[in-house]
């Protein structure tokens, strides 16, 4: 009985560290910047752990375009994991670092610092080089993203150490209100020691996309993937989605 | 090898050399010229220069640009190679005036 519970502590550690990485409601960034766009936008996701805990999350933000090359934008975030509830305030920094389409890779970096509103999570930062490209009508990208909480150890003496995890998704740019493809996410463990093989996480599935002009500038844009556990340790199924309100 | 593959990915590769360079002018919130015919096959550097003293947003889903251009300033676009074909875009701020496409032959 000590063991299972040992155990159950285990994998309830595993998930709070594993969320500083893996957010059921993650999104893949895409590095091009729009000046002077303001928009509203709403992310969420659920998954089910391997083990039955479950996981769900959502957030709400404001983001603009201060510049060409510069868009910022603030979140509130709750996450649910394992019915462990955090929320936060996330402060999300992208920069488009080449034009698009001058090189044969465009090239952005994000920065997202998350402050925790409830005491039972950490300061986390993420940062990163985004990447895309495109061959006609299909678009790919990928990122590199490197995580880091801050502090020693979390309340289970877990330490914290720096992360690397990767997004990327295919998308074929069919028309503008439903485009298709697949996006997939990892995490691989400490950036400079990944995880062996059963312990990385690994998902990918559909995804679809779109924009909904409603006129006079206004527009709403969505996309949404399920996602499958590529390995043992990810979940068998994730949904995630993103609504923007852009005006 | 792994952490030299991880930098490598931070940077682009080299750019593309000799790119053909068009210019499109925005002036009272129309595109001069409203046609513009390009080379199938090679990459473009597009100059959009307005002259307008409002802001517009250069839009083409066909050649996947969206781009705001200050009043009286200008931006530059990059695209293609492109297939034959035509590939309209928009001025998003004034497109009932704002209309135009890109020939590539």
């Amino acid at each position: 009985m000590k063991y299972r519970k040992f155990a159950g502590m285990l994998c309830l550690a595993a998930m709070l560290a594993g969320k500083a990485y893996a957010g059921p409601a993650d999104y893949v960034y895409t590095p091009n910047v729009e000046y002077g766009e303001r928009e509203i936008d709403f992310k969420g996701g659920a998954y089910r752990q391997p083990n039955g805990g479950y996981a769900q999350g959502e957030s709400i933000g404001f983001g603009y375009g201060a510049t060409e090359h510069w868009f910022t934008e603030l979140y509130l975030k709750q996450e649910n994991i394992a019915n462990q509830v955090a929320n936060v305030f996330e402060w999300e920094n992208k920069f488009q670092l080449t034009e698009t389409g001058e090189y044969p890779l465009d090239v952005g970096f994000v920065t997202e610092l998350e402050s925790p509103l409830s005491n039972n999570t950490p300061w986390e930062l993420r940062v990163g080089p985004l990447l895309q490209t495109e061959f006609g009508k299909l678009q790919l990208n990928g990122n590199l993203l490197f995580e880091r909480a801050f502090g020693t150890a979390d309340e289970n003496g877990v330490p914290y150490t720096t992360n690397f995890s990767y997004q990327w998704q295919a998308k074929y740019r069919w028309q503008p209100a439903f485009e298709f493809g697949m996006q997939g996410f990892g995490d691989m463990g400490k950036w400079d020691a990944w995880n062996r093989q059963a312990d990385q996480v690994h998902r990918l599935g559909p995804a679809i996309f779109g924009k909904l002009p409603l006129g006079n500038r206004q527009v709403i844009q969505y996309n949404t993937a399920w996602l499958f556990g590529a390995s043992s340790a990810a979940p068998n199924h994730t949904f995630r989605l993103q609504v923007e309100y852009e005006f | 090898m792994k952490y030299i593959s991880l930098v490598a990915l931070l940077f682009p590769l080299a750019a593309f050399a000799g790119d053909a360079n068009y210019t499109l002018v925005i002036r009272e919130h129309r595109f001069q010229p409203a046609e513009l015919s390009v080379p199938a096959g090679a990459k473009i550097k597009l100059q959009i220069e307005n002259q307008d003293a409002t802001a517009e947003e250069f839009d083409s889903y066909a050649l996947n640009r969206e781009k705001v251009v200050t009043g009286h300033g200008s931006a530059t676009l990059y695209i293609g190679p492109l297939n034959p074909g035509r590939y309209p875009f928009m001025g998003e701020f004034n497109q009932a005036t704002a209309q135009g496409v890109i020939v590539a032959e």
